[in-house]
């Protein structure tokens, strides 16, 4: 007899449906799994066995064949255990057919029959959103969230089975979701460190304020111990929450990788990653062989992207960044196929001025030039021009921290961000960084003082037609800070001059 | 053009031997004419010592050509008791056996001599300093001796070529590279200008490439040249302090530039300071430690409210020959401010930006303005010409 029971693996952040077809005739009793399982897949046999054996069900003694539709793509994950199960029951008479119909099935199981969660139901549950979704207990909530009812959840085994059979109600309320795999590196959101913490930095911290609300991709140059790292820190929880879409398209990737959702579903505050510079290329823009697993900058989608150390990081790994900065997804492609995955972020560099890390101003540390123009160049041009705003991290003097005044909170900060995000909504992009030149020109009214400003700026000879743009654009923000979404005033364009990006601050040059 | 002949194209070939260092080279011609080192050389199993396959070198060599060379090159090859070798030079344990010379050599003789050195990565105040140390020592006839490395030395001799239009000052570097390979490559129009006003030296062949061990070695052959040696700007351990002690150990004496003992650029002048060594504010410090006769001109004060004047010459009175002269520096602070308004955002920039190299930051944390007004503040200041900015630092002009 077959069965043919519907599910899904993952591929990238997709879903990819899978038919499971059992057949189980007469004949030499063994157990084939064909159709491209990896060895997760192909390890199923004998946890299924084991399930339905512990789980008190009988066990075909008879020549059982699993099938893997369509079978040209490579299967992985252990996602297909429950479907291969429920087919066996079904295919062997323990099951009429009837009760799993409009029905599809995602679960690992234990050897004693329980259901176990697994990394990708969301996007699993999405292929899968036209029919009846039965899953683990712990995946009912991933699961409920890009669907109206209709997820099913048990477990373990047994009582599936009774459920399905009608001997027995299927549980109800679907508790907080919470998926194996691995934990986030970034901290928690929402609940993160004040910005009010940092003494003085005030230009560092209205630096971090401008990029905030015009998704201004920010490098911060200093040496150790200035606080670029505090800094960074604070930056995600200066963004506005996400919006449902970004959010969605976060949990997905989240839930692809997984990384674990918040106790809501959804994640509403915008995601931190701050992985090590030991990264490799594929962690940091995804890949592998058989599962396609999103990388950092998809896990930042929505969120910031904190590189520490910045000049640490090989180079293949930073320049990998420039297309996806560029276009706001990333196009994976191996042999077994091609993904891709979406990484819109605030990128957040931090980078000592020099090898020695002293830097300060010139003459302060002992640093050849050529090695500092070494190490600045470990940024390459096509990656400092991403960075809108770039500004110079000091450790202050003691003196001048003590008698500071204390800094914003917060929240004080994120509400002036949030209304320059809306703003920039009303100009039809997601932040002013989206802004491109012609758009600028068009949207964005300028005082005839900034102009002449910028004229002059320009005329100097310390302006290129590129860096016009860059000021061009964090002038707008800046006036978008000062409210009301105004023409930009002279005093804007000197403030956007000021913290604009220029390989210069690397250098440490001396003042002209 | 002196010393092309047979005697110093052999020379030069020697020197240009692959492997060949001064040391070895004057070792080899401590006994004896070049042309002769050279056919012992070429002719066989001689005795040459430490002989780095100079030999085989040497056959595929052809001196004349090498003397032709330098010849195109307007290069002088010169060499001790020769015409052209500086005279200062000569006697001094450590002379270069031979030297090569791009310019006027004479410039060296029946002059004072003045090496002006210092770290390559010097701050603003340090090449400031340097400039008008060059400027004003070459302005009255002294002969300026430097590097023309970055930093100090190129800021010295900068200072020392624009000494005056009719009468240029007589500059003298001595580099480490070969006279034909300018380094750093950002120095060539002063490399030319000192080429033309004056004389560059080196006892590296044609061609020889900056290498870290020929810096060292030169700075031996400063100190041997001239009668006093000051130091502008030095970090705790650098290649001036090298200089220093060659020429204290020639009995020359040292002088240093005080700087801010906040300064890490300062570092090691001010060490010989607290050694002992003499202070030098400008180039009447530096004339009066060598005991010059002076005659020259004074550089007019400038001017200033009575006030200021009367306090800086009860500072000064002690001041040797200075007839209560007022340091051009003193106050000068307060002179720029006083047009300000009390209390006016650019007062408060300019009082919080010192004489080094001053970041934002601190700017905000000192004057506790807004950072709109700061950014107002500086920018009118820039634009007056009170200030400098680049790369996020600000210093007073």
């Amino acid at each position: 007899m077959i069965a043919a029971i519907p599910s899904a693996v993952l591929i990238g952040v997709d879903g990819k449906l899978v038919s499971v077809e059992v057949h189980v005739s007469n004949g030499l009793p063994g157990f084939t799994v064909v159709g491209l399982p990896d060895a997760a897949v192909r390890e199923s046999r004998d946890r299924v066995r084991a399930a339905l054996l512990s789980s008190g069900l009988p066990w075909p003694l008879r020549r059982v064949t699993v099938n893997l539709a369509p079978s040209g793509v490579r299967k992985g994950g252990a996602g297909l255990d429950l479907p291969i199960a429920v087919g066996v029951l079904v295919a062997s008479g323990e099951l009429a057919p009837e009760a799993v119909d409009g029905m599809a099935f995602i679960g690992e199981l234990g050897l004693d029959g329980s259901l176990r969660g697994l990394a990708g139901t969301l996007v699993l549950a999405e292929a899968l959103r036209h029919r009846t979704l039965v899953v683990p207990e712990v995946s009912a909530g991933e699961a409920a969230l890009c669907r109206d009812g209709r997820v099913r959840s048990a477990g373990n085994l047994r009582q599936l089975v009774d459920c399905l059979a009608g001997r027995h109600p299927w549980t109800e309320p679907a508790p907080p979701p919470v998926t194996g795999g691995l934990p986030a590196s970034g901290a928690a959101p929402g609940g993160g460190p004040d910005l009010s913490e940092i003494r003085g930095q005030r230009l560092a911290r209205r630096a971090l304020e401008v990029a905030a609300a015009g998704g201004h991709h920010l490098l911060l140059v200093g040496p150790p111990g200035s606080g670029k790292t505090m800094l960074a820190n604070r930056m995600a929880d200066l963004l506005p929450p996400l919006s449902r879409a970004t959010a969605l398209e976060a949990a997905r990737v989240h839930s692809a990788a997984g990384v674990p959702l918040t106790p809501s579903g959804l994640p509403c505050r915008p995601p931190f990653r701050a992985p090590h510079h030991g990264a490799s290329a594929v962690s940091m823009i995804g890949g592998g062989t058989t599962r396609m697993r999103p990388g950092e900058i998809s896990l930042a989608h929505g969120g910031v992207l904190f590189l520490d150390e910045m000049g640490e990081f090989p180079t293949v790994v930073l320049d990998a960044l420039r297309q996806p900065l560029e276009e706001g997804q990333v196009r994976v492609s191996r042999a077994g196929g091609s993904a891709t995955f979406p990484a819109r972020f605030v990128l957040v560099g931090a980078m000592n001025p020099c090898p020695c890390g002293e830097g300060g101003p010139p003459g302060h540390c002992r640093c050849r030039e050529s090695a500092r123009e070494r190490y600045a160049h470990r940024l390459s041009a096509p990656l400092l021009d991403r960075f809108d705003i770039a500004v110079r991290v000091d450790r202050p003097d003691v003196d001048d921290l003590i008698g500071g005044p204390p800094g914003e909170t917060t929240a004080t900060v994120a509400a002036r961000v949030a209304a320059a995000r809306r703003l920039a909504t009303e100009r039809r992009v997601p932040s002013n960084a989206a802004l491109s030149g012609p758009a600028l020109g068009r949207t964005v009214p300028m005082t005839d003082e900034a102009a002449t400003e910028l004229e002059l700026e320009m005329r100097s000879g310390a302006l290129t037609a590129r860096g016009l743009h860059r000021v061009h654009r964090i002038a707008r923000t800046v006036a978008d800070l000062d409210g009301g979404g105004a023409a930009i005033e002279a005093s804007h364009v000197r403030e956007a001059l000021l913290l604009r990006c220029q390989r210069r601050l690397l250098l440490g040059e001396e003042p002209r | 053009m002196s010393g092309t002949g047979p005697g110093p194209a052999h020379a030069a070939a020697l020197a240009g031997l692959p492997g060949m260092t001064p040391v070895r080279l004057a070792r080899l011609l401590a006994d004896g004419d070049p042309s002769e080192t050279w056919a012992r050389l070429v002719e066989g199993p001689h005795r040459v010592e430490d002989d780095r396959g100079f030999a085989a070198s040497a056959r595929r060599t052809d001196p004349i050509e090498v003397g032709e060379e330098y010849a195109r090159a307007g290069v002088a090859i010169l060499m001790p008791g020769g015409p052209g070798y500086p005279t200062p030079l000569a006697g001094d344990p450590g002379a270069p056996a031979v030297l090569f010379a791009r310019g006027d050599t004479a410039v060296l003789e029946d002059r004072r001599r003045v090496a002006i050195v210092g770290t390559r990565s010097a701050t603003p105040y340090g090449r400031k300093v340097a400039s008008e140390l060059g400027r004003q020592l070459a302005a009255d006839g002294v002969v300026v001796v430097s590097g023309l490395a970055r930093g100090i030395d190129g800021a010295a001799h900068a200072g020392a070529v624009r000494a005056s239009a009719d009468d240029p000052g007589r500059p003298v570097a001595v580099v480490g590279t070969g006279v034909d390979v300018v380094y750093p490559a950002s120095n060539r129009a002063l490399w030319e200008q000192v080429a033309s006003d004056g004389v560059v030296l080196s006892e590296s062949p044609l061609g020889t490439a900056p290498l870290p061990r020929v810096f060292p070695a030169r700075n031996r052959i400063i100190a041997a040249l001239v009668d006093v040696v000051v130091v502008v700007e030095c970090h705790h351990r650098g290649g001036a302090l090298i200089t220093a002690e060659a020429a204290a150990r020639r009995g020359i004496p040292v002088c240093a530039v005080p700087g801010s003992v906040q300064s890490r650029a300062s570092e090691g002048t001010n060490g010989l300071l607290v050694d002992g060594c003499t202070p030098v504010r400008d180039a009447a410090d530096v004339l009066v430690a060598v005991s010059l006769a002076r005659t020259g001109r004074r550089p007019p004060a400038p001017a200033v409210e009575a006030a200021s004047l009367v306090a800086a010459r009860g500072r000064d009175r002690h001041r040797p020959g200075d007839g209560g002269r007022r340091r051009p520096d003193a106050n000068r602070g307060h002179a720029e401010r006083a047009d300000l308004p009390e209390g006016s955002p650019e007062r408060a920039v300019l009082e919080a930006v010192e004489d080094v190299p001053t970041s934002f930051e601190t700017i905000l944390l000192r004057t506790a303005l807004a950072i709109p007004e700061a950014v107002d503040a500086c920018h009118r200041l820039v634009a007056e010409g009170r200030l400098r900015s680049g790369a996020g630092w600000w210093s007073r002009r």
